[in-house]
C-alpha cells in the first residue's frame, strides 16, 4: 500500500462500518498526491494511447481461414463480396485485408437508431443518393436481438445465430423480388453492437460443427438454407467503415466549412472492442493507434479532432443500466466521457458510431444538472455530421430534432441558421399533413414478399 | 477497514463452515456444469496470472462491487460458492462494453463469461435474474413479438423524465413527426421500422427452437402467457393470408 503524501501512511479512508466498493475488500486508496498519480499512472497512459494494447496476444486466427476450408469441404456457403459491390479494401488491426463494399447494399437497419435517433440512417441513405449508389431498405429484417441479449441475458448463442443467419440470408435473395441475381444486394450493419454480436457469432459458428448443425435444421424450416448449406457471410461490414472508405468522395461533395468546429471521437466498444482483429485501422489516422472509422472522415472534411484521456472508456450505455440502472449510464457518460471532452478537448462536439452511445451520450446532459454537472456537449452520429456539411437539412436529412443535446450551438458555429431550418421543417410538417412527403427512395420497394408486396 | 457483519456469501449461500448450507453441493455443481458445457466457455476462458488490466479498465468496476479479475479466478479455480455467489447480483453489474475482452493478455473474455452466467443464471430460475428482467417485461415484450427492441412511442417524457425537455425539438404530434422522416420503413409508432409480418411468425420459429420461450416462461409466466397469444395471432393473420393469395391465384 502506498503513503499519503504527508507521510502519515493514515488513509483516512478506515470509517467504521464502511465497506469499499468496486476494487474487492482488500482494495485500499492510496492517497497519491495529484503529481505522483500523474507519475505512477503515466505509463499506462502512454500504453493505453497505442495499438499495442490491443495486440500482445499470442493466439489470435483469422476465421475467415476456416470459412473458405469450410466452403471447399462442401460445408457452408460463403455470401461474397463481388467486384459489382464495388469494395474497396483495408487494413484491420493486425494489417489483415478486409473488403468493404460501397454499392449494392441492404440496409441492416438498427432499433435503437430508427425508434430513436432516425436522422442516422436517413444521413446514411441521403449521402448514398448523392453518390448514386444503388441500395434496399426493407421491412424483411429483424433487429439482432443482441441489445436485448446483453442487456437481459434472454436468448442464447443459437438464437442469436439463427437471427443473424436468416436476415442475411435475406439480404442474399432480397433482389429476386426485382428480377434480380442472388447476391445482388451485400448486407451493411447499421448498429454497432448488431456488428460486433454477428462477427463473434460468426466465430462461433465457424468453430462448432455442434453449433452449425443445429442452427442449419432450424434455417431449413424456415427456408433459409443455399443448396442444403449456411450461407455465412465473407465480410461483416459497419456503416462507419464505408462511411470511411468513401471518405474523400463525401469531402468533393462537402459545402460548409467545418475547419473552425473541434471535434472528440467516442470509438464505439462493440465496433472496435468486440472481436477486434476485424476493427480498422489506417496508419494516416491517429497514427494508426486508433480505430479508424469517424476520426479519418472528420479529418477529410477539415474537422479538427482533439483527443481526450477517456477516449477508450464506453458511453456507459450498459444495455441493462441505460433500462433500469441509469444512475450509472447518467455518472458514468457525464463523468467520463461529456465533462472529459468539455473541460479537457473544449470541444464542441462529439461524435460517435453507435445507437446506444449516441443515445446515451445525447440523451444523459441534462439530468446532470441535478448533480451540479453543468456540461453540455452536442452529440451525433458520424454520417450525420457528414450529411450536414454536404449540405443535407438539419431537420428534414439529420432529424437534428430528436437531439436532446445542444445541436443548436454546433449548427450555429458551422453558419446554419437553426431557426430558420426549424421554421422550413415546420412548414414541411405541413405539407406532410397534407399527404405530400419526400422520400429517399421509392415506398413500394420496401417490401419485398408477403402482404404488402406489389410485383 | 471494518467489514460487513456478514458477507455475501453467507447471506446467499448460508454459513460455509455450517453443516446445512442453503444451497446444497449438487445444485452448485449443477450451475458450474452448465456455465462450463456452453460452447464458448473454453474459448472465453483460457489462464489468468491476476493482472488486473481487465478490472483497472472495467467501467462497472468504478460504481459497483465487481470486478471482472474475480470473475475470472472464480471460474478458473472452480469457486463453487464463489460462483454461485457472484450470480446473484455482481454479474448483473457488467456493462457489456468488452474492454476487459479486448485487453486481456491471455484472451479471456470476462464480459462474455458474464454472460454465460447470466443464461446460467435464468436457466436455473435464479430470484437475481427475475429482478433483474422486471423492467425488461415492455422490451421484452416488442422485441420477441415484433422483432424490435425499440418503439417511437415508449419514448415519451413520461417514461424518460430525465431526458429532459428536448426528446424532440420541435411541437408537432409523434406521428406527424415519425411520417416527417424520410425512410418509408420508419413511418411507424408501434415498431422502431416495419416489420414483415412473414419475417415475426420466422422470429417465433426461432424463439421456439432454440429454447427462448422456455427461458420466459421461466422468468415470467404472465409475461410468457401474452407472448403466446399476440404469436398466435399473427400466426393466424399470416396463415389467413396466405389462405387469400391461394385463392387469387386459383381465380
Amino acid at each position: 500500500m502506498a503513503t499519503s503524501s504527508n507521510g502519515s501512511g493514515d488513509s483516512g479512508n478506515n470509517v467504521p462500518g464502511e465497506r469499499f466498493t468496486g476494487h474487492g475488500n482488500e482494495w485500499r486508496d492510496s492517497n497519491l498526491s495529484p503529481e505522483q498519480a500523474q507519475l505512477a499512472t503515466a505509463w499506462v497512459e502512454t500504453k493505453v494511447d497505442k495499438r499495442a494494447m490491443l495486440t500482445n496476444k499470442e493466439r489470435v486466427d483469422d476465421v475467415r481461414d476456416i470459412m473458405w476450408e469450410l466452403e471447399k469441404d462442401g460445408e457452408i456457403v460463403v455470401q461474397r463480396v463481388t467486384d459489382e459491390h464495388e469494395p474497396v479494401m483495408v487494413k484491420t488491426l493486425y494489417g489483415w485485408d478486409k473488403k468493404v463494399p460501397t454499392n449494392r447494399l441492404w440496409h441492416h437497419k438498427s432499433c435503437g437508431q430508427c425508434g430513436n435517433i432516425p436522422g442516422y440512417p436517413s444521413s446514411v441513405l441521403w449521402l448514398m443518393n448523392q453518390m448514386n449508389l444503388s441500395y434496399l431498405d426493407e421491412t424483411d429484417q429483424t433487429s439482432c436481438t443482441a441489445w436485448n441479449y446483453h442487456g437481459s441475458g434472454i436468448g442464447n448463442v443459437e438464437s442469436l445465430a439463427a437471427v443473424f443467419l436468416r436476415n442475411f440470408h435475406q439480404a442474399y435473395v432480397s433482389a429476386k423480388a426485382r428480377g434480380l441475381p442472388e447476391n445482388y444486394f451485400y448486407p451493411l450493419v447499421h448498429c454497432g453492437t448488431s456488428f460486433g454480436n454477428y462477427k463473434e457469432i460468426r466465430g462461433y459458428l465457424l468453430h462448432s460443427a455442434e453449433l452449425r448443425e443445429r442452427v442449419k435444421k432450424i434455417l431449413g424450416k424456415l427456408g433459409r438454407l443455399i443448396d442444403g448449406k449456411l450461407l455465412i457471410p465473407e465480410e461483416i461490414v459497419h456503416y462507419s467503415e464505408w462511411l470511411h472508405v468513401v471518405r474523400d468522395r463525401i469531402k468533393d461533395m462537402q459545402q460548409i466549412d467545418v475547419s473552425g468546429v473541434r471535434a472528440t471521437i467516442h470509438p464505439a466498444c462493440h465496433v472496435y472492442k468486440m472481436v477486434p482483429e476485424d476493427a480498422v485501422y489506417d496508419d494516416d489516422v491517429l497514427g494508426g493507434n486508433r480505430v479508424a472509422v469517424s476520426t479519418s472522415v472528420m479529418d477529410a472534411l477539415g474537422a479538427q479532432v482533439i483527443d481526450y484521456r477517456t477516449w477508450y472508456d464506453c458511453c456507459g450505455f450498459g444495455f441493462r443500466h441505460i433500462i433500469s440502472e441509469r444512475e450509472f449510464t447518467r455518472s458514468f457518460s457525464m463523468d467520463r466521457k461529456i465533462k472529459v471532452a468539455v473541460e479537457e478537448a473544449q470541444a464542441d462536439v462529439m461524435i460517435g458510431h453507435d445507437t446506444g452511445c449516441i443515445t446515451t451520450l445525447d440523451k444523459n446532459q441534462w439530468i446532470g444538472k441535478a448533480a451540479g454537472k453543468n456540461y453540455e456537449l452536442a452529440v451525433m452520429a458520424d454520417c450525420q455530421f457528414a450529411a450536414i456539411a454536404c449540405g443535407a437539412h438539419p431537420f428534414k436529412i439529420a432529424q437534428l430534432h430528436w437531439h436532446a443535446s445542444p445541436v443548436q450551438d454546433l449548427m450555429g458555429k458551422i453558419g446554419i441558421d437553426w431557426d430558420k431550418a426549424k421554421a422550413e421543417f415546420e412548414s414541411y410538417l405541413k405539407d406532410v399533413e397534407a399527404g405530400k412527403v419526400e422520400t429517399l427512395y421509392d415506398p413500394k420497394l420496401m417490401i419485398t414478399s408477403g402482404p404488402g408486396f406489389q410485383q | 477497514m471494518n467489514h460487513a457483519d456478514s458477507t455475501r456469501v453467507q447471506e446467499y449461500i448460508g454459513d460455509p463452515v455450517s453443516e446445512s448450507p442453503v444451497v446444497d453441493y449438487e445444485t452448485l455443481e449443477e450451475v458450474f456444469e452448465d456455465i462450463q458445457k456452453d460452447i464458448r466457455f473454453d474459448h472465453e476462458l483460457n489462464g489468468c496470472l491476476n493482472c488486473g488490466i481487465c478490472t483497472a479498465t472495467c467501467p462497472a468496476a468504478h460504481y459497483y462491487d465487481f470486478s471482472p479479475r474475480e470473475i475470472v479466478q472464480l471460474l478458473w479455480t472452480e469457486n463453487l460458492e464463489g460462483i454461485y455467489d457472484a450470480m446473484q447480483e455482481k454479474i448483473w453489474a457488467c456493462a457489456q462494453c468488452y474492454t476487459c475482452a479486448a485487453r486481456c493478455p491471455f484472451g479471456n473474455s470476462p464480459g462474455g463469461l458474464v454472460m454465460i452466467m447470466r443464461e446460467t443464471a435464468i436457466k436455473h430460475g435464479m430470484e437475481s435474474a427475475k429482478e433483474v428482467l422486471r423492467p425488461f417485461s415492455r422490451v421484452m415484450l416488442k422485441l420477441i413479438t415484433t422483432g424490435n427492441q425499440l418503439a417511437p412511442n415508449m419514448i415519451t417524457p413520461d417514461h424518460f423524465p430525465d431526458w429532459g425537455p428536448n426528446i424532440s425539438r420541435v411541437d408537432a404530434p409523434l406521428p406527424l413527426l415519425r411520417k416527417a422522416i424520410p425512410m418509408p420503413t420508419m413511418n411507424t409508432m408501434d415498431t422502431a421500422w416495419e416489420v414483415n409480418l412473414k419475417t415475426s411468425v420466422e422470429l417465433y420459429t426461432i424463439w421456439e427452437e432454440t429454447g427462448v420461450l422456455d427461458q420466459l416462461e421461466t422468468m415470467d409466466e404472465n409475461l410468457f402467457d401474452v407472448i403466446e397469444d399476440i404469436i398466435d395471432e399473427k400466426r393466424e393473420e399470416l396463415e389467413e393470408w396466405e389462405e387469400e393469395q391461394e385463392e387469387e391465384d386459383d381465380d
